[in-house]
């Protein structure tokens, strides 16, 4: 997935007003709690095939980390 | 703010408002000032439901038709609809269909039809509205039809019963997981109101039973007016604190 498509479709996901990059500190934004992760798990299993285990989000700081958990290859 | 201008220019969108207890509603959202969104089935009676409207200057009522269990058009409609009259304050799913069937003969395609008109539809609406742009900044009241049939059983009705009984239920997780949003999710829970659904249902039983049946409404059937107020009374600012719960409106069926 093109990485300007993932952070549209993050930004989407999460409803954060403010626009989304690689170094954008999740921890940071209001809207990303139990139920953001959720439905990030969701939308890797569905866009990337990739089963996430929630416990797996509990090192996650920036997008970039997260982008990690489904491998940094899968992004163009 | 005068109790008749209570819901003044808020945009609120109403399914199943080609009949019945929608058209009701519709009538009265009208009527407080509200600006509608009309989801119904049969154009020819939306357009009946329009025509009907109080309508003042700046209310630009719509109406679409559409089958709810399409669910792809669903979003493409919302979407328009919040492009032409702006972010909503309020929904109403009163959209339904009626099924009595004793359980030996219900198929799986029986209950997928009613959950699908009774409980996804109108699941699927709130989800797309949910969505923080497409809400007022000053509370939003989303409201679902179900019935006493919800909480209650009678022979013949485990589909319908099933399907209200999902509203309810549904509700609750909605009210909680949508709170942060300033949007409060509850049900009204008819008895029976006389209304083309429930005639139809009524001329399928033998006299005695639709008797039995009226006699189980302490203050007799409804209409759809007294099933209207309240839903009105919880798109208003005045339930601003009720949330997650469900209002019977049933003449005294459940208490019986």
């Amino acid at each position: 997935m093109k990485k300007e498509l993932f952070f549209e479709q993050l930004q989407e996901i999460m409803e954060v007003d403010d626009e989304i990059g690689e170094s954008t500190n999740l921890k940071e934004l209001d809207e990303y709690d139990s139920l953001a992760v959720l439905s990030l798990i969701a939308f890797f299993d569905e866009k990337f095939q990739k089963k996430v285990e929630a416990e797996s989000f509990e090192t996650v700081e920036t997008v970039r980390d997260l982008m990690g958990l489904v491998g940094m290859d899968r992004f163009s | 703010m005068s109790p008749q201008s209570e819901l003044s220019g808020k945009h609120i969108l109403v399914t199943g408002a080609s009949s019945g207890i929608g058209r009701q509603c519709a009538i009265a959202a009208a009527q407080k000032g509200a600006v509608l969104t009309l989801l119904g089935r049969n154009e020819k009676r939306l357009e009946e439901t329009l025509k009907v409207l109080s309508r003042q200057e700046d209310q630009n009522h719509r109406i679409f038709t559409l089958d709810l269990t399409g669910f792809g058009e669903i979003k493409p409609l919302v979407q328009k609809a919040l492009e032409l009259n702006g972010p909503v304050s309020g929904f109403v799913h009163s959209a339904g269909v009626e099924l009595t069937l004793p359980l030996k003969v219900m198929s799986p395609d029986h209950f997928n039809k009613l959950f699908s008109i009774n409980v996804t539809a109108g699941f699927e609406i709130a989800r797309l509205l949910s969505n923080k742009k497409n809400i007022s900044r000053d509370g939003v009241s989303f409201v679902f039809i179900s019935s006493v049939m919800g909480s209650l059983g009678r022979p013949g009705k485990v589909g319908y019963c099933s399907s209200k009984g999902a509203l309810i239920a549904g509700a609750k997780a909605m009210a909680l997981e949508l709170a942060a949003k300033g949007i409060r999710v509850n049900c009204v829970s008819p008895g029976v109101v006389e209304t083309a659904m429930t005639r139809e249902m009524f001329a399928g039983l033998p006299e005695a039973s639709r008797e039995a049946i009226k006699k189980e409404h302490p203050l007799g059937l409804g209409q759809p007016e007294d099933v209207a107020s309240a839903v009105i009374f919880l798109l208003s600012p005045g339930a601003r604190w009720i949330t997650g719960t469900d209002l019977v409106v049933d003449g005294g069926y459940s208490a019986l």
